[in-house]
């Protein structure tokens, strides 16, 4: 069973990554009232890419991508996918460190590659997620310190008995938080200015080509897929939906259900984030800043009392 | 082996060392190296041991004790193994510069007294170690003169201050208790009051904040860690403040009972609840203010204070965990804050004195040792999991998150990003990017500074990846202090709240970094370029211009530079001018001239006689 988990959570999260890349080309360009490339084609970049020769500025830069990509296959093993969660050790504050070989990854490659335009992209990186992980170390404490617990799944189960941590009013408000840094996590419009193709070239990836390009086009896959997770996981109650699985409880059909159930609830936030990706313009980095330190800290942070108080 | 041998070898050692240095060069570095490695291998032979031994040696009175258990040779591990690596890695960067002899001198005497104090079995003795350390500290701090000058007068004149306050201390306790050994005042402060204990702890606590350097009381860290020759930076550092941090935990969990301290003030106002938002102050405001900095020892210098802001944390939250961790941490602290400090070194050793982070650049190709050392020191200090700081990190967190302080791991948790944004600009502005035209020609660093920071580096994975060994020494000490002990094996801590088990990371990241690593071999190999091989939009790329290191995070700047001031280095300032003012004022009466004194006299005798006739008083 654990070694099966152990192959299956990162391939779904990687099978999952690339779809969610494919559809979100896919409905911008439906938005735009194109036709848009198919849902297929960031697989195809991928082989692609990898077949094709890259440069390289030296081991620093591909010890910096692998990684990156290595740290995001192992939050994958981290995260409670369905009922299927791989390692628990070290429990949520684990995880939120875990999370930092990503950035870091991505930011020792870039600067290896000595170019400007990569160390911009890389101090905007730092600065965007400085600025975003203020309002969601709130919002995770918060979880934290409401079901006094630190371990991921734990707080999922404890979801399945008391019902949606958003849905609850202790938790509402950072629930709302997470929702409005989310875009900010996942790099998507308003908050692009990282990547800012038309600006920096691409930012940190922008010496990137060849398989460096598509190992970074799997770890935006994968961050894409983490991301959202981590919001479903902990608001919107993991696999567990209404008690729908209860009868079947204890049978294999509750992992597969409970990771359908899952995929869907995170296509669902996805979807939503994609919108939001159509009609905004992107800010610029001081912008950014002044949003994400301004309501979503404000909310999470009465959130946060809120959640003391009751305690 | 006795402990008074130690200490002769230790103080004798450097004076022999300095005398040695008269004769030659050569025979005095092998005399420190062999001294200091000594120490190293004399201390390790007393692990586990509990000696305590008393000397009437009549000093006033007053028996001085010597004694060593767990808590001082763990402390004294740290200050001999970081002592000796700064000796090691002085070799070749004090080489060629003025009084050699005196440097060694008065590095080896730093470590003897700083072994001195954490081996002291009674207060007399503890305070004479530690103002031999206060001074002989100071000596070379000032020992490049200059700027270093008014460091060290900053640092000694905050020093005086916390060891008169300490003195006033020691003083009290002896009139009321009549003695000074430790092991028998912590039955007469069983019966104590609670004020006269508050009292005791505040003028020890100015003694030990000042040189751990807890906000307020943190003001001459950034200038006398800047200003001091690198080798010892990584000693004053690593070392020398957590002597501080040593006289809290022997105040507060081995002098006073356990229940004493927690138990001190009303719910509110309680003295740890206090103390753990001034470690959490500690924690941010210094992290923050390190951003801004352009020196690469003064940004280290505004982190050294940080972290001791989560040590502190640890320590005063009064459980288990928490104790333990806050000393799980003062002993990674000490290895990736020396590990820093001494890159810091290497690179200023091979660049002339380049310590400007705007000016270096691309040193990655040139010295690669002193690159993986950096960065393995960052990543420490990060708390990146496979590295010591996460396993301390992780359990200060636990710890605050399970006793329901989530503000305070809230800040916590942003001094850790505060580290990781400077930290990365320090890596980055030194090793990574464009590399400068002037530093073509730099070479990698020699091999005695090599040595220590491979030694540092191992210790830093080592106790990442296998947390268990260095717990186990910290588990008996918190066992002797009357904490329930943790469950702890080799590789992590078990507990019902939530276990951490760094060999599941440990393999997670190893497996699928060896896949990832083979999938990206299969890939057609890469073509190596140069830096000048880059991408410019199609235009030739202008040398030494293409490389974005000043302001590296400038809309930061812009948004935080007018909060982050150090009010408190303000003050003290305003203080001493004030000071020096009315000194000035009191001075003009001495002119100079002869006449003016002969008048002085004479209007002096005239008012004395004005008031005998007067009044007829005499």
């Amino acid at each position: 069973m654990n070694i099966i988990a152990i192959l299956i959570s990162p391939l779904i999260a990687l099978i999952t990554g690339m779809f969610f890349l494919g559809i979100s080309r896919k409905i911008m360009a439906r938005l735009q009232w194109r036709y848009g490339p198919p849902i297929m084609q960031p697989v195809i970049d991928v082989i692609r890419s990898f077949s094709q020769m890259s440069i390289s500025h030296g081991s620093l830069f591909d010890f910096g991508i692998i990684v990156s990509l290595t740290g995001s296959f192992v939050l994958t093993l981290f995260l409670p996918t369905g009922e299927l969660c791989v390692f628990t050790s070290g429990g949520l504050i684990a995880f939120i460190y875990l999370m930092l070989l990503e950035p870091l990854g991505i930011a020792l490659s870039g600067a290896a590659a000595a170019n400007p335009n990569s160390s911009i992209g890389i101090s905007r990186k730092f600065l965007l997620s400085l600025a975003y992980e203020i309002p969601l170390l709130l919002v995770l404490l918060a979880v934290m310190t409401r079901y006094n617990t630190i371990s991921l799944v734990e707080i999922v189960k404890i979801q399945e008995s008391t019902g949606w941590a958003i849905g609850s009013w202790t938790l509402v408000l950072p629930g709302i938080a997470y929702f409005l840094i989310l875009p900010a996590i996942l790099g998507v419009r308003p908050f692009e200015m990282v990547k800012a193709t038309q600006e920096i070239s691409s930012g940190p990836v922008a010496e990137f080509g060849g398989k460096h390009l598509a190992f970074s086009i799997l770890q935006h896959a994968l961050h894409m897929f983490i991301g959202v997770a981590l919001f479903v996981d902990i608001f919107l109650g993991g696999w567990t939906l209404f008690g729908l699985l209860d009868p079947l409880s204890g049978t294999l059909w509750v992992v597969i259900l409970g990771i359908i159930i899952f995929l869907f609830k995170m296509t669902f936030v996805l979807v939503i984030e994609i919108f939001i990706n159509a009609v905004y313009p992107r800010y610029r980095i001081e912008q950014a800043m002044n949003y994400l330190l301004k309501w979503p800290t404000l909310i999470s942070f009465i959130g946060l009392i809120i959640v003391v108080l009751v305690k | 082996m006795s402990l008074e041998i130690l200490l002769i070898i230790a103080f004798g050692g450097a004076f022999l060392v300095y005398f040695s240095g008269k004769i030659s060069p050569n025979l005095r570095d092998r005399f420190a190296v062999f001294i200091s490695l000594l120490l190293v291998l004399i201390i390790s032979c007393l692990y586990g041991k509990n000696i305590e031994k008393t000397f009437y040696m009549g000093f006033l009175g007053i028996p001085l004790v010597l004694r060593v258990n767990m808590l001082s040779w763990l402390f004294a591990m740290v200050i001999s193994s970081i002592g000796s690596l700064s000796v090691i890695f002085s070799l070749s960067y004090i080489r060629y510069k003025e009084k050699t002899d005196f440097y060694y001198l008065m590095l080896l005497l730093v470590n003897s007294a700083m072994l001195g104090i954490v081996m002291a079995g009674d207060l007399a003795s503890f305070f004479i170690f530690w103002e031999i350390m206060s001074w002989t500290a100071f000596f070379i701090i000032c020992y490049k003169r200059g700027p270093a000058l008014a460091a060290g007068i900053k640092y000694i004149v905050l020093s005086i201050i916390g060891s008169m306050a300490m003195l006033i201390g020691v003083l009290s306790i002896q009139t009321r208790f009549d003695t000074l050994i430790i092991p028998e005042l912590s039955a007469k402060f069983a019966s104590a009051s609670s004020g006269y204990i508050l009292f005791i702890l505040i003028t020890f606590g100015i003694g030990f904040g000042v040189k751990s350097a807890v906000v307020p009381l943190h003001t001459w860290l950034p200038d006398a860690h800047s200003q001091a020759p690198t080798p010892f930076s990584a000693v004053l550092s690593g070392v020398l403040t957590k002597m501080g941090i040593y006289g809290f935990i022997l105040f507060f969990y081995f002098i006073l009972v356990l229940n004493q301290f927690l138990g001190l003030g009303s719910d509110v106002f309680n003295l740890h609840n206090i103390l753990c938002w001034i470690g959490a102050i500690t924690i941010v405001i210094p992290t923050f203010i390190a951003l801004l900095q352009n020196d690469a020892k003064r940004l280290l210098a505004w982190h050294s204070i940080g972290q001791i802001g989560y040590i502190i944390l640890g320590i005063s939250i009064g459980t288990s965990m928490g104790v333990a961790s806050g000393i799980f941490h003062m002993l990674n602290h000490a290895t990736f804050k020396a590990l820093l400090f001494l890159t810091v070194g290497a690179v200023e050793y091979r660049t002339n004195g380049i310590r400007d982070l705007n000016s270096l650049g691309g040193l990655m190709k040139k010295m690669p040792v002193t690159f993986i050392a950096a960065l393995i020191g960052a990543l420490g200090i990060i708390g990146v999991p496979l590295t010591n700081g996460f396993v301390s990190k992780w359990m200060i967190y636990k710890t605050l998150i399970l006793n329901t302080h989530p503000f305070l791991a809230f800040a916590a948790l942003l001094g850790t990003w505060g580290t990781i944004l400077s930290l990365y600009k320090f890596v980055h502005n030194i090793f990574l990017g464009q590399l400068p035209e002037k530093l073509k020609d730099v070479k990698k660093a020699p091999f005695d500074m090599q040595f220590s920071l491979i030694i540092l580096s191992i210790v830093i994975i080592l106790f990442g990846v296998l947390p268990g060994i260095p717990l186990k020494v910290i588990n008996s000490i918190i066992g002797s202090a009357g904490f329930s002990t943790l469950n702890i094996s080799i590789w992590g801590i078990a507990s019902e709240t939530g276990t951490l088990n760094t060999i599941n990371i440990f393999a997670a990241i190893l497996g699928v970094g060896v896949i990832v690593w083979l999938i990206f071999k299969a890939g057609r190999q890469s073509k190596q370029v140069d830096q000048y091989d880059n991408y410019a939009a199609g235009f030739a790329i202008p040398k030494d211009k293409y490389h974005y290191t000043v302001e590296y995070y400038a809309p930061f700047y812009r948004m935080a530079t007018p909060f982050l001031v150090d009010i408190f280095d303000i003050i003290y300032e305003k203080i001493a001018k004030a000071i020096e003012n009315i000194c000035d004022c009191i001075r003009k009466i001495y002119t100079g001239y002869v006449g003016n004194y002969v008048m002085y006299i004479v209007f002096f005798m005239a008012f004395l006689i004005l008031i005998q006739l007067k009044w007829s008083v005499f």
